[in-house]
């Protein structure tokens, strides 16, 4: 359609401005990740938009070096978090992958554990909060309070519905006529889902463990009440950095904020097709 | 979308969908859906069980006696009759309500608005689209940082409004009652438009071009042509991206904790942080499980409803 220049002035005028208000807090945490301490907090007059004397102290400063005398170097760096953000998203990525696909195909192919999506809705619908209390419990029971391990294994199961439902659609639109092939070959249907189907929604499948992973990783409700010490995840961690001597360590959360929110930016833009489809279940696609 | 409309596709997938289930496909089907279940079982079968059992207690981890002992303390059902003169809880839930009624409305506007302006194509589309949906994808807990910042009394949002208004404004925004609710409600706005405007994007796209030219040959202008040939497509679609918010917006918590933890006082105390202070504050976990129960129930009835929608939006709302 064609369009009138006063409109293509009032679209890129509101793009502007909506551009604008996306990456105005954005902007401003990378700007105070770069700051050194004297510009942490200056405020009216002396707000600082871009850093007069750029510095990467802050980064310095979570992974435990003392930069300034104005503050004492950490006892526990970022780099623990750090790995147990890793290794929870990471397991629990592969926990919800691997159970969701297998039923998804369950589902898709053999009508199997029809309960499942409305089961899985409603996992997906309650707030973590409200599951909470019994989940401590036989945490604690199974001793897998403060372990990567059950990080991982409680991600795996609050993800499963991503999981399912997005693998379900897939198998849902695939051709069946490569698998039937395939039987009439003489394999096996489990060897036709692992030696055909699976290969062959090879992408399907890796951007779903993406989407998986990056939900994961946004966590920190129940790294909140599932992890106390040794196993924090980067968002816990970053809450609880603060200095007795300057309050509010503002540059070094930016720096670490800035760390934890990169990943999930840049695999969210990598898997934008997918996007519609996995985050209304299915429902839509792109 | 009417079910005569699918009725012609649906019946040539037919042969195809219900492939013959002979005994090995069945059992491999049992196998392959079976850690799933196990899954689902021992997160909802036997945790339900003990939650029930725990909210008619006034059982408590400081009890020092284990959950199973928490008829000790049984209280029949004094937590769910404490549950409607609570106050602090009715507070929560008012609250909640209220982020709701602000944030979805004005989160699926300004979608609306926004997807309009995309749905054809113009020079930098693609990285404005991109840059658009960035706020959805930060770490939730780092966007509270980001608005805990920028809302500081000698922060960048106060510098904004006195550079507009030429005055030197002050206001200390997360602790006054009001205005830290206003500030949580606009992180949420940020954060969650994007995901609004990607459904409903994804709608628009899904317009016939063809009824949108006849319309226009025919004399229709824009107005009539959004609210007469597109709103009514995306029906479903706007239902769908209405009822994932409204959902999400009652587990609201790490955006709002990380700027407010709930206060000043309770100003901004929502049902999950709510729950959480009890939790891990007051440690009056038998109440907790009672309070859990109730939001769980009345979510299962939703989510009955939101699977039939859903189950309507594929058999015809993308047609």
């Amino acid at each position: 359609m064609r369009r009138s220049p006063a409109f293509e002035i009032f679209r890129y005028a509101a793009i502007a401005l909506a551009l604008a208000l996306t990456l105005l807090p954005i902007l401003w945490m990378v700007s105070m990740a770069f700051k050194p301490i004297p510009e942490w907090s200056a405020t009216g007059a002396d707000l600082t938009w871009i850093p007069r004397a750029p510095t990467l102290d802050n980064f310095r400063f979570v992974f435990g070096e003392s930069t300034s005398d104005l503050i004492v170097a950490l006892e526990r760096t970022a780099w623990r978090p750090i790995l147990a953000s890793l290794l929870s998203a990471v397991f629990g990525t592969i926990i919800a992958m691997v159970c969701g696909t297998a039923a998804a195909y369950g589902l898709s192919r053999f009508g199997s554990g029809k309960n499942l999506p409305l089961a899985l809705i409603q996992l997906r619908l309650f707030p973590p909060m409200a599951v909470m209390i019994p989940v401590m419990i036989m945490w604690a029971f199974l001793g897998l309070i403060d372990t990567w391990w059950g990080l991982a294994l409680i991600y795996g199961i609050v993800t499963l519905p991503f999981a399912f439902w997005l693998m379900k659609t897939f198998f849902d639109e695939m051709p069946r006529e490569i698998e039937e092939a395939a039987l009439v070959e003489g394999c096996s249907r489990f060897r036709v889902f692992m030696k055909i189907t699976l290969p062959v929604m090879r992408a399907p499948l890796a951007s779903s463990a993406l989407l998986v992973f990056i939900l994961n990783w946004s966590d920190y409700l129940i790294a909140l009440l599932l992890t106390t010490k040794n196993w924090v995840t980067i968002p816990v961690y970053m809450a609880s950095l603060s200095s007795s001597m300057t309050g509010q360590l503002y540059g070094a959360k930016a720096a670490l904020g800035l760390l934890a929110a990169i990943p999930p930016v840049i695999l969210g833009i990598a898997i934008q097709k997918h996007l519609v489809r996995g985050l209304t279940f299915g429902a839509l696609k792109q | 979308m009417s079910a005569t409309e699918t009725l012609p596709g649906a019946a040539a997938a037919a042969p195809r969908t219900i492939p013959p289930v002979d005994r090995e496909s069945r059992r491999l089907g049992f196998r392959l859906t079976l850690p799933t279940q196990l899954l689902v079982l021992f997160i909802a079968g036997f945790p339900l069980l003990m939650q029930l059992y725990i909210s008619l207690t006034d059982w408590s981890p400081l009890d020092g006696v284990g959950w199973w002992k928490a008829w000790e303390s049984w209280n029949s059902f004094a937590n769910y009759t404490d549950l409607l003169e609570d106050r602090r809880w009715w507070g929560a839930l008012w609250r909640t309500f209220i982020i709701m009624l602000v944030c979805v409305p004005a989160e699926f506007l300004l979608a609306l608005g926004l997807a309009t302006l995309f749905m054809d194509d113009f020079p930098g589309k693609r990285i404005f689209y991109s840059i658009l949906l960035m706020p959805m994808m930060v770490v939730p807990a780092v966007a509270g940082y980001m608005f805990f910042m920028l809302f500081q009394s000698g922060g960048p949002f106060n510098g904004i409004l006195s550079a507009l208004t030429g005055m030197d404004i002050r206001i200390a925004w997360l602790s006054d009652p009001t205005l830290a609710l206003v500030a949580v409600m606009i992180a949420d706005i940020w954060q969650w438009t994007p995901l609004m405007f990607l459904i409903l994007l994804a709608g628009l796209v899904g317009v016939p071009e063809d009824q949108l030219k006849a319309a226009t040959l025919l004399g229709a202008n824009w107005r009539q042509r959004f609210f007469t040939i597109m709103l009514p497509r995306i029906k479903t679609i706007m239902v769908i991206a209405l009822a994932i918010r409204v959902i999400e917006i009652f587990k609201i918590f790490d955006t709002l904790y990380i700027m407010t933890g709930g206060g000043p006082g309770v100003a901004t105390e929502t049902i999950s942080v709510y729950i959480y202070k009890v939790t891990t504050q007051d440690l009056i976990w038998g109440y907790v499980a009672a309070i859990a129960l109730v939001i769980l129930i009345a979510l299962s009835v939703l989510a009955v409803f939101a699977m039939k929608r859903m189950e309507a939006a594929k058999n015809g709302g993308r047609a």
